[in-house]
């Protein structure tokens, strides 16, 4: 048994709730045990915007509070595993920062080394578990649907930081839904931006974005498409209609977390992957129960 | 500085050079410096068609010392923080990590910074969270809650009062 511990950040646990549900059922299944922070805040990655000091000390912090329970952490949003990673880096090189930074931990009795390991959901289940593993767990390969991959940006770069795949040819997300029993495709635009960060200043930008990818890949003909990141799920599936009144297209392409596809291939109870609250229209692919029959 | 510098531009400043540098919290390795403007950062921006972000011209017109300028300008609000310009600049330069750095100059000078990213502080120094617990919707409109799937309560610090009163001082330092 891996003890792990679950650093969820911002979106997930005040409304991504599929997204932490899924992760809840499906891990420890694979001998994970999560064990909760539950004293973590933000990592400080959005802040970067408003003062990179106030960034370093979030991200330290939350590392710290893990480093205290004695296990690796795991960031299932790429915005925190990057903005972890980037921290790590920076007070790894910097030790008068690092000095800095652990003098205003001190006031809560931690203290920040640096020793731990950090994953996201895609190198956790790519590498740590492995394809083999995953497809030996699957009950119902889900056969005859055809999936692209949305990985989020902060999943792939910058690469001058340790990234969960490649920057320019990510392949693991396909990989993963191939060993469940999906088809996979890629499309021009996967490498693109879903607009997440710039929603709350530039609403209709943002939609923009993501319209335009929700509607690249349904006009490639595809049954779906499988996220990785909060922020991105956030845009291509709760905000789908918005984003398709935005470009004033008509939207309707199923849009899951992995795990979530994951669990279900896996037989796992549907209403314990949180599919309720999909919004995209997934319950138009036949292995999805509609909400009344979950009930 | 201003326009006005244009006039002593053709040689080079070092001094001005290492003051560019420093302003902008020792980004030693994005310094624009050596940026060639060939604009494979703006050809390939996620904001450039909609918000008419350039990296290129910021690294410019960094480069060339318009750090007021830009610190009082609207485009550096734009990024989609996607880190496509530093993934392919030729130079190994980081467009998006200068930009950090003139908006931090932003907040530091006291300007308006816009209202998402307000809030979002904030919020943080209130639970420690960029956004409070919400409630959403699910496919058959009715409305859902955290505690409505059997989730542990959402992480805080024990004792936020005191992570509030560090974050305050902490938004007053400089990285280096």
């Amino acid at each position: 048994m891996k003890e792990l511990g679950l650093y969820l950040g911002c979106v997930i646990p005040t409304e991504q709730y599929g997204y932490e549900m899924s992760i809840r059922e499906v891990l420890p299944k694979f001998d994970m045990e999560l064990v909760d922070l539950e004293e973590s805040t933000c990592c400080g990655a959005p802040l970067r915007n408003v003062n990179m000091f106030t960034t370093m000390y979030l991200s330290a912090r939350n590392m710290a509070l893990c480093e205290k329970k004695g296990i690796d952490l795991y960031a299932p949003c790429p915005i925190c595993h990057l903005g972890l990673i980037e921290a790590k880096e920076n007070l790894e090189e910097n030790p008068e920062l690092k000095a800095k930074i652990n003098s205003k931990l001190e006031e809560e009795d931690l203290r920040y080394e640096g020793t731990i390991e950090l994953y996201h959901t895609l190198d956790l289940l790519h590498d740590e578990i492995g394809l083999d593993e995953i497809e030996d767990q699957v009950e119902e390969p889900l056969d005859d649907l055809t999936f692209a991959a949305h990985y989020g940006c902060n999943t792939i770069r910058p690469n001058d930081l340790d990234r969960p795949d490649d920057s320019e040819n990510p392949q693991k997300l396909e990989e993963l839904m191939e060993a469940i029993g999906i088809e996979t495709e890629d499309y021009p635009e996967k490498l693109d931006c879903c607009g997440g960060q710039v929603i709350s200043d530039h609403n209709e930008s943002a939609l923009t974005k993501a319209g335009e990818k929700i509607e690249a890949v349904q006009n490639q003909g595809l049954d779906g498409l499988s996220t990785i990141c909060p922020w991105g799920h956030r845009m291509l599936d709760s905000k789908q209609d918005s984003a398709a009144d935005t470009i004033g297209e008509s939207l309707d392409l199923p849009v899951m977390y992995y795990i979530q596809l994951l669990g279900i291939a896996m037989g796992i109870d549907q209403s314990r992957l949180g599919l309720e609250l999909n919004l995209s229209p997934v319950d138009k692919l036949e292995a999805i129960e509609s909400i009344e029959e979950a009930e | 500085m201003s326009l006005i510098d244009l006039t002593s531009m053709a040689e080079p400043d070092e001094e001005q050079q290492e003051k560019i540098e420093e302003t902008l919290e020792g980004l030693k390795e994005d310094i624009p410096d050596l940026c060639y403007q060939c604009g494979k950062c703006t050809s390939g921006c996620e904001a450039f068609i909609l918000l008419e972000l350039e990296p290129h011209s910021i690294m410019g017109k960094s480069r060339a010392g318009f750090i007021d300028e830009l610190v009082n300008s609207d485009e550096i609000w734009t990024c989609m923080q996607c880190f496509k310009c530093q993934e392919r600049c030729p130079q190994d330069l980081s467009p998006v990590r200068v930009i950090f750095a003139l908006k931090n100059l932003a907040v530091a000078a006291g300007k308006e910074i816009p209202s998402g990213y307000q809030k979002m502080l904030q919020s943080v120094l209130g639970n420690g969270l960029i956004q409070q617990p919400k409630e959403v919707l699910n496919r058959a409109n009715e409305t859902r809650k955290r505690e409505d799937f059997d989730l542990p309560p959402v992480p805080e610090p024990e004792d936020m009062d005191k992570v509030q009163q560090i974050l305050m001082k902490a938004t007053q330092e400089k990285l280096r």
